[in-house]
């Protein structure tokens, strides 16, 4: 009896794993399938034309590895002042270092379209940068912000304390100890955090929608005000609600694979590092 | 090994004390875990603390460089005296203090990195000595360590590949290398095998012609070998207490309290 409930158990988790991949796997090969007919050299190399039904996807592109770089260079410096306070600083106060984290699981749930919003009335209004590319990076760092400093505070809080008492044990300062033995040991944490963050706000439309992206028009950006990008999640928001021309379907689905493939690139790039760390980890 | 002095000695050359609690106690919240500890460390002496687990023995040694400051739930009262001056206060610089009085975990811990990495891991961040005397800072301290032959072609090697016992040395090393005054041993062999364990006392010898020792051990035979003095905590009303000090030869041959009688007689010194 008990080995049978022991096997229905294994069986049932086993089921909801595979329909998870199965689940995955079907989403990325339709898309792949369906915009395989435009999918080439040309496709990524080529601007786009004729309000996106021919040409390529190139600025798409580049605008959305410019938002997602900025996202990236505004979130990782805030993150990890986020969680040295909750992790470190706030050692002695249980009270406040709880508040932190509901805050932080607060402003995840805040809906992404709300924060394209608060980015219509604070960048493009009152700063007067009409629609601007680093809006749009600076939303989306925000947006991801409470992923990248869970991610590391969830590291942090997992680093033997040992490594702590040794280095105090040297006559290290707190900072110093941040500096040599806390952040080098909780990169790993950092760049999971980045990467979870990175594929969500590579794909989000609404934080850039008001502040940031246009469908078209837009090259590279040469300054800050009134320089908005082009971006792969909203040149896919457009042509899906002009979906019933076949031409721009297959463009649509074209984009939408460019899009995946980019995640998966971007993701893959920081492999070694990610390989790295968790090597000196677990030699250490 | 190098001979140890007499007990004879140690009566007739009393030392100003470089280390000294004085009605030392500990508690976490309401619950005490230190009760009115009074100890005196003299130069070039290792005082050894032996008591059964939970006597509080390491929370002790980590009240004597204030490395329970890092453990906030932790309340500390009464003195402790470096060179007769308080270290208790809050414009002592507890991070200073811990360059000159180092410690030695029970358990090796290296940092990511390699060998002269680890040995230069305090001395780096503290700019003691300036960067043209590391090469011979790693060599002195590895030396003190008695590990410089074994590692001296592979500095640069991970840290990690070291032996347990090798780890050890290196983090006496590390240590040593800020020069401290005072060594506080937290069972520094506990986790190695006999040779190691004879090489690191081996090392508490030679240190001891330098250094003021503190070693917290649970080896009578240990004790025995390295110690001057000993001090004796057990717990009494539910927190550690000293039961009995003197010198090692005394109270290995004449324990005035049960309790020590009772703990001596448990393994053959």
């Amino acid at each position: 009896m008990r080995r049978g409930i022991d096997r229905a158990f294994a069986a049932a988790t086993g089921i909801c794993a595979a329909a998870v991949c199965a689940l995955l796997l079907g989403i990325a090969g339709s898309i792949v399938w369906r915009g395989l007919s435009v999918l080439d050299w040309r496709f990524v190399s080529r601007l786009a034309a004729g309000a996106g039904a021919s040409g390529g996807v190139l600025y798409e592109i580049l605008g959305t590895l410019i938002l997602v770089a900025t996202a990236l260079l505004v979130s990782a410096p805030l993150a990890t002042g986020v969680a040295l306070v909750q992790a470190v600083y706030l050692e002695t106060r249980p009270r406040a270092r709880r508040w932190l984290f509901v805050a932080l699981y607060a402003a995840n749930s805040v809906p992404s379209v709300l924060l394209g919003i608060a980015g219509l009335i604070v960048f493009s209004r009152w700063l007067g940068w009409g629609k601007s590319w680093l809006a749009g990076g600076i939303l989306l760092g925000l947006m991801i912000l409470p992923t990248v400093s869970v991610a590391l505070i969830e590291r942090l809080r997992s680093l033997p304390r040992r490594y702590l008492e040794a280095a105090s044990g040297l006559g290290l300062t707190r900072s110093q100890v941040i500096w040599s033995v806390l952040l080098p040991q909780s990169l790993g944490g950092l760049v999971s955090g980045l990467l979870l963050g990175l594929a969500r706000a590579s794909g989000e439309t609404a934080p850039i929608l008001f502040a940031a992206a246009v469908f078209s028009g837009a090259g590279l950006p040469a300054g800050i005000r009134d320089s908005p990008v082009v971006a792969l999640p909203y040149h896919i928001f457009v042509l899906a609600q002009d979906s019933l021309d076949p031409t721009v379907q297959d463009h649509l689905w074209g984009a939408a694979a460019v899009l995946l493939a980019l995640v998966f690139a971007l993701s893959l790039l920081a492999l070694p590092v990610r390989l790295r760390i968790h090597e000196e980890a677990k030699s250490a | 090994m190098l001979d140890r002095l007499s007990p004879e000695a140690l009566e007739t050359e009393p030392a100003a004390a470089v280390l000294e609690a004085r009605g030392l106690s500990v508690a976490t919240g309401r619950r005490p875990l230190l009760r009115s500890i009074d100890l005196r460390i003299e130069p070039r002496r290792v005082l050894g603390i032996l008591g059964p687990s939970g006597a509080g023995k390491t929370t002790l040694l980590r009240c004597l460089n204030r490395l329970v400051d890092l453990t906030p739930q932790l309340a500390v009262s009464g003195e402790i005296l470096l060179h007769g001056r308080s270290i208790r206060g809050r414009e002592v610089d507890a991070d200073a203090l811990r360059t000159r009085v180092g410690m030695l975990f029970q358990q090796p811990v290296v940092f990511p990195g390699s060998i002269a990495d680890n040995v230069l891991f305090g001395v780096r961040h503290t700019g003691r000595p300036p960067r043209r005397e590391w090469p011979e800072r790693i060599e002195r301290a590895l030396g003190e360590a008695a590990l410089w032959e074994e590692v001296r072609h592979r500095l640069r090697e991970p840290a990690a590949s070291l032996s347990a016992g090798q780890q050890q040395r290196l983090c006496l090393a590390r240590t040593l290398a800020g020069e401290p005054e005072i060594l506080l041993l937290d069972e520094p062999t506990s986790a190695l095998d006999a040779g190691s364990t004879a090489a690191i006392e081996e090392l508490i010898l030679r240190l001891r012609e330098r250094h003021a020792i503190v070693l917290v051990t649970h080896g009578l035979r240990q004790a025995r070998r390295v110690a001057d003095s000993i001090v004796y905590l057990a717990v009494r009303d539910g927190a550690g207490e000293v039961i009995e000090s003197g010198l090692c030869q005394d109270l290995f041959s004449r324990p005035r309290s049960p309790e020590l009688a009772r703990y001596l007689s448990r393994e053959p010194a």
